[in-house]
Parts: structure tokens; sequence; C-alpha cells
């Protein structure tokens, strides 16, 4: 039974990516292929979220800040140095990473609320720096408030759908790899029991690490694409703790440790935002506000999450 | 050059009173209950609301509603915790942390439709006046304030050790299930405890409200401050909150005088963050590490 939904839901999964592949050829209206693409890009994001707090219940609550590197990276190289842009992207995701590295390594040691405050201390200290380095030192390299803006793309719309729907299928992926190797039974051990876990000979340290920095890779690639999408930046956008939040809320009513609660979550919640937000301008806060607490009061395991318990399934 | 010095330190103390004053609900709430309240900015928010009310309506100064915006921020805590934040205790901590963002993004929202986005302020004939001491300015409102900070800590203090339900809050703390069976009604002493927690921070909103600018969004800016006072003197340690208080406040205000205003906020972070890492029971160490 379980084998089987596996199955499924994998072939499902390639089949539906292979088809979004075409889209752009059928797709007439720009607003819908707009839509179509902030909705694959928000699943990927909230996904990185997924792949490190969902799966090892550890909070990070500063996610935003490798988004944040991953826009900064792209947009120096490129003005900066006159790297086109797909070195540049790579090289984000590869800094983001790396600076996920040298910091997992004293946060990771930290628990339960400690390591929630602790990342979101460090996107908060990293906005401040980048808008006022610049103006301590003397120099123009951040550019501060003033922001940086990039060379102008010219690409449509197709182009940034082709450069977001690939980093999603990635993200997937490794949602894929998670549910299904040792590392990821590691991942899921440390949000059961860590102390049992590591007697039982996981390597604990390794593998939360592992997942952050894979999180913060993703998360630099993402940062790096939207940044040459808007193609303006300025540190209070690319590091608003908004986008952290709108990740954890996602990936919460979706379901924390699911391969779909991302999907799901990031779908319904982008829907939501564009149809209410343009019609009850002044209510959409509020009632977000509202969701969230029904949604944390009657279904604290997200959608796929309670249909995950009543159907006694083991992947979906 | 001694004088500017001098008068930094000031201003720092002053500011790390103020800062104390509003952040001690916030350790108080996470030492018994282990609730990171995301929504702490909007309990000063109305305690600053009910003061500008009061005065616009009744010409009453703040000091004087001080003591509404307590009772109207106990019940309205008392409420919120015993109906809502009450159905999450026990799970994991992701919980109370969203719970508490839903709670903030409503009330702040639902006060901007009510009362607008406008920034208001309530002007005593008190607000600016200072008192000047060897050439050094002391604003007696935040003196005020710093003072009213000390006396919640003092209070707070007897009251959980002296009183039976103070004694019965300390027990839940330390393990709600033995409290539970020598017979305390934990979800009543929750609910008790949070109205507490706001309304000290209401109190502190309140008497603030003479010196700052009151708008339905304020709230944000003052739960960041109070998580990085909270960690700094030790989270859920009362006293801890003074000290956190004026450790930060001095560093922002030395950083403010020497370098510039944006850095100093950059420095609040930074210190917050390798606080966590090296230490994270706190400058005294007596803070609860999860």
């Amino acid at each position: 039974m379980n084998f089987k939904i596996d199955r499924i839901i994998l072939i499902m999964f390639l089949g539906i990516t292979a088809a979004l592949a075409f889209l752009p050829n059928f797709v007439e209206s720009e607003y819908l292929l707009r839509l179509i693409t902030v909705v694959i890009f928000w699943i990927g994001i909230a996904g990185c979220w997924n792949m490190m707090s969902g799966y090892t219940g550890y909070i990070d609550f500063g996610p935003v800040v490798y988004f944040g590197i991953g826009s900064y990276v792209v947009a120096i190289a490129m003005t900066k140095y006159g790297i086109p842009f797909f070195p540049s992207l790579f090289i984000s995701g590869v800094i983001s990473g790396s600076v996920a590295f040298l910091v997992g390594i004293p946060t990771l040691r930290l628990k339960g609320a400690y390591f929630a405050i602790a990342t979101f201390a460090f996107a908060e200290a990293m906005k401040q720096i980048t808008l006022e380095f610049d103006r301590t030192f003397s120099v123009s390299f951040f550019q501060g408030s003033d922001g940086i803006t990039l060379p102008i793309s010219g690409h449509d719309n197709s182009f940034f759908f082709y450069c977001v729907l690939p980093v999603t299928f990635l993200v997937m992926l490794a949602h894929y790899f998670i549910e299904h190797s040792k590392f990821g039974y590691g991942l899921k051990a440390i949000k059961e029991a860590e102390t049992a876990a590591e007697i039982s000979g996981v390597n604990t340290t390794a593998n939360k690490l592992g997942a952050y920095v894979s999180s913060a890779f993703f998360l630099g690639l993402f940062g790096a694409i939207e940044a040459y999408w808007i193609t303006y930046i300025t540190p209070s956008d690319v590091f608003n703790i908004q986008k952290t939040v709108q990740m954890v809320i996602m990936t919460l009513l979706g379901g924390m440790g699911t391969f779909l609660g991302p999907v799901i979550g990031a779908t319904f919640l982008t829907l939501i935002s564009e149809s209410l937000g343009a019609r009850f301008v002044e209510y959409y806060l509020i009632m977000i506000g509202g969701i969230i607490i029904v949604a944390i009061l009657i279904m604290p395991n997200g959608i796929i999450g309670s249909l995950k318990i009543r159907k006694k399934l083991r992947f979906i | 050059m001694y004088t500017v010095f001098a008068q930094t330190i000031i201003n720092g103390l002053l500011l790390g009173g103020v800062y104390a004053a509003y952040s001690a609900g916030f350790s108080l709430i996470f030492g018994v209950m282990g609730v990171v309240n995301l929504a702490h900015g909007e309990l000063i928010m109305l305690g600053a609301f009910t003061s500008y009310w009061l005065f616009a309506y009744f010409n009453l100064d703040p000091y004087l509603s001080a003591p509404f915006a307590m009772v109207f921020l106990f019940l309205f805590g008392y409420v919120v915790q015993k109906y809502i934040i009450n159905r999450v205790i026990g799970q994991p901590h992701i919980m109370s942390y969203i719970l508490t963002f839903g709670l903030h993004l409503m009330i702040a929202n639902i006060a901007i439709k009510m009362w607008t986005q406008d920034f208001r302020s309530i002007t005593t004939s008190y607000s600016g006046a200072n008192a000047a001491i060897w050439g050094l300015n002391i604003p007696l409102a935040r003196l005020v304030t710093f003072m009213v900070a000390l006396l919640v800590t003092w209070v707070l203090w007897f009251f959980l050790m002296r009183t039976e339900t103070g004694r019965a809050i300390r027990a839940t703390a330390q393990d709600k299930e033995v409290a539970r069976l020598m017979g305390v009604d934990i979800r009543n002493i929750y609910a008790i405890t949070f109205g507490l927690g706001a309304a000290i921070t209401g109190l502190s909103g309140s008497v603030m409200s003479p010196f700052v600018i009151i708008s339905p969004e304020m709230g944000l800016e003052y739960t960041i401050i109070a998580f990085c006072v909270v960690v700094l003197g030790g989270m859920g340690y009362m006293p801890g909150a003074l000290v956190g208080g004026l450790v930060l406040g001095v560093a922002q205000s030395l950083a403010a005088t020497y370098l510039n205003a944006g850095v100093s906020v950059a420095i609040t972070f930074i210190i917050l963050f390798i606080m966590l890492v090296i230490c994270p029971k706190g400058i005294l160490g007596k803070g609860s590490v999860a």
C-alpha cells in the first residue's frame, strides 16, 4: 500500500514537472505565467525551510538571510565584476552555502527557542550590516539603503519561469532523497529524540549541518534569481522578515516534514493572497492572522500532516 | 569630553531602564510557560493606547491612567491565554511562536482598522522636562519609567517568592506535572501568569506614553528589543531583564554617540547572536536553557 502510493506520487511529480516545462508554449496570458512562476518560486523557498526545520524540528527564524546573501552576491558580481548571470547565480549559491556552514557550526549546538532567536539575530545583524557598512567605512560596496540596480535583463517572463522551475525541482528532489535515505532518517530521528539518535550512532551534527547548508545553498539561488528578476534590491527588501514568516506559515499550513507540505501550503497561500489581497486590502492581514490561529488550533500538523496521520501513510 | 561620555552613559542607563520595564513581562511568560510571545509589542501598544484615549477624552494624566491599563491588560491577557494559547501548551515550541505571531498580525491590524496608522503622542506639561545636574541632562519621564521598572521587578519578585499564587507559579514553572499532582490548577495558573505579564507590560506602555510615538504598528520593534534584553539577562530569570536592559541600553547609547545610530542596531543583534552562541544562560548565567 505504502509502496504503491510512494511510486504513484513520484511518477506524478516527475510527470507534472515535465508537463510544466512546456507550459510557457501554451499559456497566452503573461499574468497567468507570472502567477504560476511566483507559485513555483514560493514552493521552492518554503521547501528550503522545510528541508531544514520541517525535518529536524530546529526552527530556523532567519532563513531569509541566505536569500538576501544570494541577492547581494549576484548583484555585486554582475555590477562590480561584470560576471554574467549564470556563473554569478552559481557563485551566489556557493557563498550562501559557505556562510551557512560557518554560521551553522556554532549555532546548531543551540536548541529550541535559542536556535530560533540566534538565527533571527543573525539575519537582522546581516541586514543592518549591509545597510550601514558603506557609511561606517566610507566605501561604496553594498550601497546601503540606496540599493543596487542590476543590469536590466531584457528577458521575458518565460526566462524566469525556466530559471525557477529547475531549482524548485531540485529542492523537491532533495525532499525525495531525504524521505528515502539514511541521511533523511537521521534528520527525522533528530526531531523525535536527538540524544537517542546520537546514542544510536547518528552523526547528528553532520546531519543537521548538511540540511542547513543545502537549504542555504538553494535559498541563495532563489535570492539571486529574484534579484535579477526585479533588478533593484535594497537590504530592507531582500532581508525582510516577512519572507521568513511566509516560508514558515506556508510549510506549517501544508505540513512540516512532509514531501507535499510546502507544495500545498505555498500554492494555497499564494493563491489566497492573490485573490483576497487585491480585493480586501484592508482586511487581508487580519484574515491571514485569523487563518494562522485557526490552523494552529484545529490542524497543528498541517493539511498533509493530518492526512498522513489519518490514512497512516509513511510518505507523501 | 567627559561630559559627553557621562551624558552618553546616563542616556544609556535611562534607555536601559525603559527596556527593562517593558521586557520583564516577556521574561515572566517565557520562564513559566516556555512561550516566546511574539505579540508582546502589541501589549505595550494597547497599554499606550489606553493612556492615549483616557488622555484625549478625559484629560487624564498618563501616570494616573496606568492602573486602568494594568487592569485592562490583565483581563485581556487572562482571556487570551485561557482560551487560545493554553491549547498549544505542551506542543512543540514552534506552535506557540506561530500562534502568537498570528495574534500579533490580528491585534496590530485590527488596531490599524480602528485607530488608523496615524502617529500619535501625548504632550503633558512634563513631557520634555529635564533635570540639569552638573551640566548633565536627565529627562524626567524616562527617569520615572526607570523607577517603575525597578519597582515592578521588585514587586514581581516579592509576589513570586512570598505569596501562595506566586509559589504555585514557580512550582508550575519547575515541573508542571508534579505541580498538578499537588493540586495546582495549571490552566488557571497559566492564565494568571500571562495576565500578570500582560499587566506589567501594559503598565510600561502606559508610563512610556508621554515620550514615545504611539501607533498601532509600534509593536514589532518592541518585541524584538524585548527578545534581546531577555536573552542578555537570561531567559526566565526576572532580575535578568533589568541587567540585560541596562547593558543593552548603555551599549546602544555608546554606539550611537561614537559611531552612528544605524550601527547601534547592528551591534544589538551582533551582541545577541554572540551571547547566544557563547553563553545562552545570559550575563548572570541564571537563565533557563531549553
